[in-house]
């Protein structure tokens, strides 16, 4: 993952996202492409690459953090999308299946391996008294941020704080935050309820806001 | 609600999908909580930051090496397909052949006798040309068997029950 240089106009940062909805035509284009996958045609895999590669080498990228892992399970899901293309449904988007394949893919690698080491992410939740308020006093650092340099500091800050977290948040808020997906979407690839997806996203987002405040607070990233 | 209530439902308050009591209860809450005002403004400034990363790209080298890769396999794949479609062609051929050899030398099994001359003796398809190739042939005197008789027999034979071979050794 990389940070992007789009303003602070949030409206602006949202078209640059993949596709939320499924227009007419490139659902029509799918089925064109996997009636040729079916066929064996070698035209049909060149588009299907073409198409998603730079995708699903992203979203793979963003769960093994390695580039040759990644190249790897990029192989693998793309010669099982054509080894398998006669058993897809069309129950969901071609972009939807492929990336369950490459989210598999890429889970099955990594309990192959020794894993990194991950921070716990129960250490940076916000601690509250028994009555339910807040145990010290909130930074509002929302307005520091508005300075161009440290929005780009800051984003390198996430990027490094989000390749700590497990894959299990890692995961969701790949798919939804970066990937731009829907909480329905990430549900479905995951095989996850949609409250389970908003409830790993809410606290990665709770921990990533949390290691900013220590970052700004401290002026580096803490060590955990 | 209280601070912690409040932390829990930040998600839904930002994604505008809170049932609109509860809304109420959370803004009332806000209003009055300047650390909650705090932790929703830095919460969602966090939000607004994930959301400008940018997914990693792929290296060129990286790219063409993939796309090279993939495309062999995939065309390795296809070969071994069109081997395999050969080949259950080639052992269909040969059941064919088989049974109307055969059929033509009287060494069909008893039951698949009976079920072969009631078929054919009602059958459009295929009735003919086997009549035509019946008394006692040699394996050199069948003429070349038309595909639409070779697909019709070779169906005929998909739909027998398991038992006995069809043909005697």
């Amino acid at each position: 993952m990389r940070f992007g240089s789009a303003g602070r106009n949030p409206a602006a940062r949202v078209e640059s996202k993949p596709e939320r909805s499924m227009p007419t035509e490139r659902v029509a284009d799918d089925n064109v492409l996997l009636e040729g996958l079916r066929h064996g045609s070698a035209d049909a895999a060149e588009t299907l690459f073409d198409r998603f590669h730079g995708r699903i080498y992203s979203l793979a990228m963003s769960i093994l953090k390695n580039e040759s892992d990644a190249e790897e399970a990029v192989q693998d899901v793309f010669l099982t999308v054509v080894r398998k293309a006669h058993t897809f449904k069309g129950n969901s988007a071609l972009y939807s299946w492929m990336y369950r394949i490459c989210v598999n893919t890429c889970l099955m690698r990594l309990r192959g391996k020794r894993r990194s080491e991950t921070v716990a992410i129960e250490d940076f939740m916000p601690v509250f008294t028994e009555d339910g308020m807040h145990t010290s006093l909130v930074d509002d650092w929302s307005k520091e941020v508005e300075r161009k340099a440290l929005e780009k500091e800051l984003g390198q800050v996430i990027q490094k704080c989000t390749e700590d977290l497990s894959e299990k948040y890692r995961v969701v808020f790949v798919l939804s935050d970066v990937e731009g997906l829907s909480n329905e979407e990430t549900a479905q690839i995951l095989g996850l309820t949609v409250p389970a997806v908003k409830s790993r996203l809410h606290r990665a987002r709770l921990y990533l806001r949390e290691r900013l405040t220590g970052y700004l607070r401290e002026g580096k990233m803490e060590k955990q | 609600m209280n601070c912690k209530e409040l932390v829990y439902l930040l998600g839904d308050y930002l994604e505008g999908t809170m049932e609109e009591p509860l809304r109420q209860e959370f803004s009332v809450h806000l209003e009055m909580c300047e650390p909650c005002m705090n932790f929703l403004r830095t919460y969602d400034t966090t939000r607004i930051l994930c959301r400008q990363i940018r997914p990693e790209e792929i290296p060129e080298e990286v790219r063409t090496r993939l796309k090279a890769f993939v495309l062999e396999k995939v065309r390795e794949h296809n070969r071994d397909i069109e081997k395999y479609v050969e080949q259950a062609a080639r052992e269909r051929r040969e059941e064919v052949e088989a049974l109307l050899r055969a059929y033509a030398a009287n060494r069909l099994s008893p039951m698949m006798a009976i079920l072969f001359r009631t078929h054919n003796d009602r059958c459009e398809t295929c009735g003919a040309f086997l009549r035509s190739i019946n008394g006692g042939r040699s394996l050199a005197e069948i003429p070349e068997i038309p595909p639409h008789i070779e697909e019709h027999i070779a169906e005929f034979l998909d739909a027998l029950p398991p038992g006995e071979a069809p043909t005697l050794l």
